[in-house]
């Protein structure tokens, strides 16, 4: 690992970042989604739509930008030359990550202040969303280093955005509360994080790193066999 | 000095002919080929050595400038050269803020150049680096060259394109399904030998490399170089030039073909052939006193050799 090649990787997919529309367009809308709601509905929103920007954040923002900048590059094939280890790859990865976090807590203020940041500045809150990150992050990295091409990646992302970025949606679909799917939704990430808000501490902090450590793994396995393919 | 060799151990396939190669630092190596055996060249070192190839297949980053590009080149090869300094070796100061996506092919290309020369590696393998680039491009390259012997860095430059081949190398090769050749390349060279071969004999390379066979297929002409030449057969009164195998119809008669092509080192060898002495692999004697010449091209061909004409074709190869 070399810090030089972190802050090369850093400076240029920095640069790169704002000529890069498709990619501008993800939080760009996820700031549109909060700015609709704070025009059309009055008052306090609940917290479980505050939950809903972050997960919507974290899925467009932080899984979205992540898995297509390493999908591009494995698709225009840039990467060839300037990989020569493991170790390379992961200064890459390393790289990437600063530029998304940057980006994603950016657009993650900008929606939530539109719509009232208050309910969320406090240390249970910010602990959930930093694992949401965590989590989000590290499915986007997965994703993009088996996707061959960009146009693959949007259709991996939908997934991922429906099941762990709008779970707090799925509670609206008026399913009995005690049906299958209400109780499987309810442990994934985002209504842990709700959970960890509202109620106990250490369960769903739990959870949520047993979710990072699933994710984490799943990285780790498409990292592996990208650096057995080459 | 720093070299690299590519042995029988690194080809070890069926489809490329077995040659051993070292390329050293001090002179520019450049293998002329088709593409098909170039191919198979940067297929084999790719899979048995870890020698970068440079074949201009990688993507740059397009939407980000010139400058921006090379900047991060720099920085990620950790690259000690000043960035200005590297545009204007490569002459891109003019369009450095220009993204790369707006740029030409030739500039492009130059930022490939730029980033193979920062990559930093001790060898370097180039695949057509200067196809269908302009002038200062093609110039550029050269000087790129110059700047990697200084730097004692071994360069290997595969083309299909003899003109390339002998204009960026110091040392020629041409790779053929039977071998590889060395191509005399030497300018100054050269220029000697044909003086002194213009007083001794005529046989010097210059007129070898003016001098064409014409041959019809079809409708169009092909012009051979008499060195591409195996041999040469009458078929039914037309004659043939035979080229691995491969017939090509002749206008001329047999001796009148054995005429011209005699000071190319070409001996009729049979009533009915002409045989280029240079590719004579093997003289085989057969019982009864009946002998044949085997030729060393892809197919092995053999073709006879008139009892009468053994004691004349051993002195033309100083056998006796």
């Amino acid at each position: 690992m070399s810090v030089q090649r972190i802050h090369a990787i850093f400076e240029k997919d920095l640069k790169d970042l704002p000529r890069n529309i498709a990619l501008l367009m993800l939080p760009v809308s996820n700031i549109l989604l909060a700015l609709i709601y704070s025009l059309t509905v009055d008052g306090e929103p609940p917290i479980a739509f505050l939950y809903l920007i972050a997960g919507a954040t974290f899925s467009m923002v932080t899984s979205g930008i992540m898995m297509s900048m390493i999908a591009e590059e494995n698709e225009k094939n840039t990467m060839r030359g300037l990989i020569q280890s493991p170790a390379s790859l992961l200064d890459i990865i390393i790289g990437k990550s600063l530029v998304t976090g940057i980006i994603t807590a950016i657009s993650l203020m900008v929606s939530l202040m539109i719509v009232g940041i208050e309910p969320l500045m406090n240390f249970r809150a910010i602990i959930g969303l930093i694992l949401m990150f965590l989590f989000f992050l590290l499915v986007g990295i997965g994703i993009g280093l088996f996707s061959k091409s960009l146009a693959a990646t949007s259709g991996y992302l939908m997934p991922v955005m429906f099941l762990f970025g709008f779970t707090p949606m799925i509670a609206t679909f008026q399913l009995a509360e005690d049906s299958i799917i209400i109780r499987t939704t309810n442990t994934f990430p985002i209504m842990q994080a709700i959970e960890l808000y509202d109620n106990n501490f250490w369960m769903p902090l739990g959870i949520l790193t047993a979710w990072i450590i699933g994710a984490a793994l799943f990285t780790f396995i498409c990292f592996r066999k990208v650096m057995t393919d080459d | 000095m720093s070299h690299f060799t590519i042995d029988e151990k690194i080809i070890g396939s069926e489809s490329l002919p077995l040659f051993t190669l070292t390329i050293n630092d001090s002179q520019a190596t450049s293998i002329y080929s088709d593409g098909d055996l170039q191919a198979e060249l940067v297929n084999t070192l790719r899979r048995n050595t870890n020698i970068p190839i440079f074949d201009l297949q990688e993507g740059l980053y397009m939407r980000l400038s010139v400058e921006d590009n090379i900047a991060f080149f720099l920085k990620w090869f950790n690259c000690k050269m000043p960035l200005p300094k590297i545009l204007v070796e490569f002459e891109l100061h003019t369009c450095a803020k220009k993204a790369l996506d707006k740029c030409s092919e030739s500039e492009i290309r130059r930022v490939y150049f730029a980033k193979y020369f920062i990559s930093g590696y001790k060898k370097m393998v180039f695949q057509e680096p200067i196809h269908g680039v302009d002038v200062i491009t093609v110039n550029n390259f050269i000087n790129m060259l110059q700047k990697i012997k200084d730097l004692q860095i071994p360069v290997l430059i595969l083309v299909s394109s003899m003109e390339h081949a002998v204009l960026l190398g110091d040392r020629v090769y041409k790779l053929k399904q039977d071998g590889l050749q060395e191509v005399e390349a030497d300018e100054g060279e050269v220029e000697d030998t044909s003086i002194q071969s213009e007083l001794e004999s005529p046989r010097g390379p210059v007129a070898a490399n003016l001098f064409k066979i014409p041959a019809r297929v079809g409708d169009k002409m092909i012009l051979f170089d008499p060195t591409e030449i195996d041999y040469i057969e009458s078929q039914d009164g037309k004659t043939m030039i035979m080229i691995n195998e491969e017939s090509y119809a002749m206008e001329d008669t047999l001796a009148e073909a054995n005429k011209k092509l005699e000071v190319f080192g070409f001996y009729r060898c049979h009533r009915s052939y002409i045989v280029n002495l240079q590719k004579v692999r093997e003289i085989i004697t057969w019982s009864k006193n009946s002998y044949s010449l085997r030729i060393s091209n892809k197919v092995q061909s053999t073709i006879p050799l008139s009892r009468s004409k053994i004691q004349d074709i051993q002195e033309k190869l100083n056998l006796k």
